[in-house]
């Protein structure tokens, strides 16, 4: 067991109750996808699980140990080993691409050398590696904001990767980027999992995409979980009940 | 407002109690707006109209004794109508009834207040056309600008000189002030130091001297330095210094908190401490800002250094007092002349560097 989420609630400072009592655990080597409306809580979940958001209540285990409450040095610790990617691929833009793969690695790191720009050769080996596995080494002397929406994210993943990560969380990693960008983006997540044993979770909109890379699913529907199971079981019925009467499932290839 | 031994409250008792705090203390705070209103608007109606304008009296009679009077009259109305809940505080904080009569009242008193400031800056500033348009008034003023358009070149060499003093006074302050300003505005950004108790303790402080400093013209600055370090350039300077120190850091720190949050919530994810997320979050994002507003701060510099010379800053504002002093008024039009043009430059030079920067 690598992640067990215990009746998790956070209530936002303007009373918004993002989460209403939150369970499920995942195994090591899962893909797990979190689907919902925008607004759901899914973002806040990833958040809660490491640390970018204090949960208001409940508990967070990670490789067995209680880390809702950890802070400082320890907080840290924990951080490395959990990668995090987002919708906006959150790169510093004027950074090269290379410098932004290294900061992956800055808790890892020593203050003053990080500061000064100190980087071992192992570490620059190590980010040409990892900017290898997402295919963009030759990219890696250029501004970061020069480089397509799709091999940004690759960047994001590449830097995630420099911390060796046991959990790669993702948030709604492909909402930005057009259908077949979004497709070849979500591979390299299936790469990781897949070659590196990486464990996953995943925030997704496209059933599409559920469908072709998810292991397990949980639905959120405002703070709640309502659906939890294989990809393959969401037929129409769960569709209309977690996205509304409304909805209409959009292919994506 | 959620601390760790609310946690094991019910979440949805969280949010209620959360509520009443906060509608409490808006009332609070409608409370004491309707009070002051209530007090500027008797205040002003006595003062201003009365005495002044309905009166017309040189002296308006003052006592502490009158004051407090109309003092407990406001506290006695202004709660009253706080308590009614169709106040104007009550629709600024959000806690009014929502009908007619609110819609009235807000409707009402918003213009009465609008009004009687409007009036009363009328009568306190004497403002008055007859005055603007009086035929003396105008024949002086044409005399002077005569004399201004025609310049004496005969101090050409001088003010040039001057000028040189006061564009250098303008420069050094500037180049000081950068790395001050550049270690003060961190410890001034609200973002950065909301975390902890005392890192905000430390934010209070320092935004309240920095505001104090601010709110000193660097005229003022340039006095006190004069008498501090003797009149001439390096009091001018110094003054300028500490009033760009106080400026910037605010504008710094505003850059500083309005970047953009995701690369800081990246950095932070990847387990980076809190001098690396500065470092590699947020000071790529705020270089150009400052780079921006520190070469915008050299040529306000520029203008003021001039004005300081007025009051023994050196440079060509102590040459401008000199020369206005006797009355020359054609070496003041050469003076305000080369003012002006250097000005114009640094206004253009400053803007096109800008340009390229961004």
């Amino acid at each position: 067991m690598i992640l067990k989420v215990e009746n998790l609630h956070k209530i936002y400072k303007n009373g918004t109750h993002a989460l209403k009592g939150i369970n499920f655990e995942v195994k090591k080597g899962e893909f797990l996808v979190i689907i919902g409306l925008s607004g759901s809580g899914k973002s806040t979940l990833l958040r809660c699980i490491n640390r970018l958001v204090e949960p208001t209540a409940g508990r967070v285990k990670f490789l067995g140990k209680d880390i809702t409450h950890v802070t400082g040095e320890e907080l840290r610790k924990v951080k490395t080993q959990i990668g995090m990617v987002f919708q906006h691929f959150n790169l510093i833009n004027r950074h090269s691409v290379l410098k932004n793969v290294i900061s992956g690695k800055l808790g890892q790191m020593k203050t003053l050398n990080s500061i000064f720009g100190n980087f071992t050769d192992d570490i620059y080996e190590e980010a040409y590696r990892n900017l290898d596995i997402v295919g963009i080494k030759e990219k890696a002397k250029e501004r970061a904001n020069s480089l397509s929406g799709g091999q940004q994210q690759r960047v994001a993943i590449a830097r995630s990767l420099m911390q060796s990560p046991k959990l790669l969380l993702a948030d709604e990693p492909v909402a930005s980027l057009d259908p077949a960008t979004s497709n070849s983006v979500m591979k390299f997540f299936e790469k990781v999992n897949k070659e590196f044993g990486t464990t996953v979770i995943c925030n997704l909109h496209f059933l599409s995409l559920v469908r072709r890379f998810a292991t397990r699913v949980i639905a959120l529907k405002s703070g709640e979980i309502i659906y939890e199971g294989e990809p393959s079981e969401i037929d129409e019925n769960w569709f209309k009940t977690i996205y509304g009467d409304e909805a209409e499932e959009v292919e994506i290839r | 407002m959620i601390n760790k031994t609310e946690v094991d409250q019910s979440p949805l008792d969280i949010i209620r109690q959360n509520q009443r705090l906060e509608e409490r203390a808006n009332f609070i705070k409608a409370i004491f707006l309707d009070i002051f209103f209530v007090f500027y608007s008797i205040l002003v109606l006595q003062r201003a109209i009365y005495y002044k304008f309905i009166l017309d009296l040189r002296e308006i009679p003052f006592s502490w004794g009158s004051i407090l009077t109309i003092f407990l009259i406001s506290v006695f109305i202004g709660t009253g109508w706080t308590f009614t809940r169709t106040s104007l505080s009550c629709k600024l904080f959000g806690i009014a009834k929502d009908n007619k009569v609110t819609k009235w009242t807000v409707e009402i008193s918003g213009w009465f207040l609008f009004n009687i400031t409007f009036i009363a800056g009328w009568i306190i500033t004497k403002l008055s056309i007859v005055d603007l348009f009086s035929p003396e008034g105008v024949q002086g003023a044409e005399r002077l600008f005569g004399a201004l358009f025609r310049p004496e070149f005969g101090i050409f060499d001088d003010a040039l000189f001057a000028m040189i003093e006061t564009i250098y006074i303008a420069l050094l302050a500037t180049l000081i002030s950068i790395p001050i300003t550049l270690v003060i505005s961190f410890f001034t950004a609200r973002n950065l130091m909301k975390g902890s108790k005392i890192t905000f303790a430390v934010y209070f402080v320092l935004r309240l001297v920095l505001n104090f400093i601010r709110s000193i013209e660097p005229l003022i600055w340039a006095i006190i330095f004069s008498v501090w370090v003797g009149i001439g350039p390096f009091a001018g300077m110094i003054a300028l210094l500490v009033h760009t120190i106080a400026s910037n850091a605010k504008l710094y720190s505003e850059a500083i908190e309005g970047i953009e949050q995701g690369p800081v919530e990246a950095i932070t994810a990847t387990g980076a401490n809190k001098i690396q997320v500065v470092w590699y979050a947020v000071v790529p994002q705020i270089v150009l800002p400052f780079l921006s507003f520190t070469i915008y701060r050299w040529d306000i510099n520029v203008r003021m250094a001039t004005i300081i010379g007025l009051v023994g800053g050196g440079g060509i504002g102590t040459m401008l007092m000199q020369y206005q002093g006797l009355a020359r008024w054609h070496e003041v039009g050469l003076i305000v002349l080369m003012i002006a043009l250097v000005v114009w430059i640094m206004d253009y030079i400053s803007a096109k560097i800008r340009e390229a920067i961004y």
